[in-house]
């Protein structure tokens, strides 16, 4: 019942988005001295929910199977940022990954604030506190 | 949960990175006066383990500056030439305090990352708990 509450399950995939992009952005952040190195990034929120990239395919007929238990994986891709290449190769921004990593923390808290006004709701209504 | 507990450790393997980059500065900085020290240099690369990348990070060999040594005038110096003149080391002292103080930012942003998913993890183990 509690997964396919639809804000329940939003709530999930960005918190598990915001995990992914954390490990993103430290692994950016551990290799900012590393010659050579790309930085990755998660494509934006919105934007792998309207892919449907993180969440699962539409049912759109009765004949289409529909996973609920399916794992949601978002796909890191190398950011382009051409013109800001230090002369080692490497293309990690300090500050960019600072701003990045705050606008993580802040997705994670709601959707953390999400599930615990849901798990509150739901104890609501079977009686406990 | 994975994912905090892989970026927990790639930061902590960079954190080790910038500790022993540190401690290759600090021995620059000692040598400054060795007569014939020539500064170490490392590089940071990836860790990669069964053919993929893994996002640790270490620092690689240890390599010795190839740029000529200092030509220092000396002429009472027990290990002067003929003319005069001793090898010193080619330590430029600027060189290294900049890289100190990179090294020292570079590891503090990687304090900052490794607290976040630290406290990530605590928020998300606290909404268990209730």
């Amino acid at each position: 019942m509690f997964e396919r509450l639809d804000i329940s399950r939003e709530a999930y995939a960005l918190a598990t988005y915001a995990m992914t992009r954390q490990g993103a952005i430290s692994a950016n952040i551990a290799n900012a001295d590393t010659p050579g190195y790309k930085a990755v990034d998660a494509p934006d929120f919105a934007r792998a929910l309207a892919d449907g990239s993180g969440l699962q395919p539409l049912a759109t007929r009765p004949t289409h199977l529909a996973r609920p238990d399916a794992e949601q994986s978002f796909t890191l891709a190398t950011r382009r940022a051409p013109g800001n290449e230090s002369p080692n190769g490497n293309t990690v921004s300090l500050e960019t990954e600072m701003v990045n990593a705050a606008d993580v923390r802040q997705s994670y808290d709601m959707a953390l604030a999400i599930a615990k006004s849901t798990s509150a709701i739901l104890r609501t209504s079977l009686g406990r506190r | 949960m994975s994912d905090l507990a892989q970026s927990l450790s790639v930061s902590a393997s960079a954190m080790q990175a910038q500790a022993s980059r540190l401690r290759h500065v600090s021995e620059n900085i000692a040598n400054a006066d060795t007569p014939g020290y020539r500064r170490k240099t490392t590089a940071f690369e990836d860790v990669v383990e069964g053919g993929t990348e893994t996002g640790l990070v270490k620092l690689g060999p240890v390599e010795l500056d190839p740029t000529d040594l200092a030509r220092i005038y000396d002429p009472g110096h027990p290990m002067a030439d003929p003319t005069g003149h001793y090898d010193g080391s080619n330590v430029d002292l600027v060189i290294e305090i900049a890289d100190a103080r990179e090294a020292q930012r570079s590891y503090e942003a990687n304090l900052k990352m490794f607290d976040q998913a630290r406290q990530m993890s605590a928020s998300l183990i606290d909404l268990l708990r209730k």
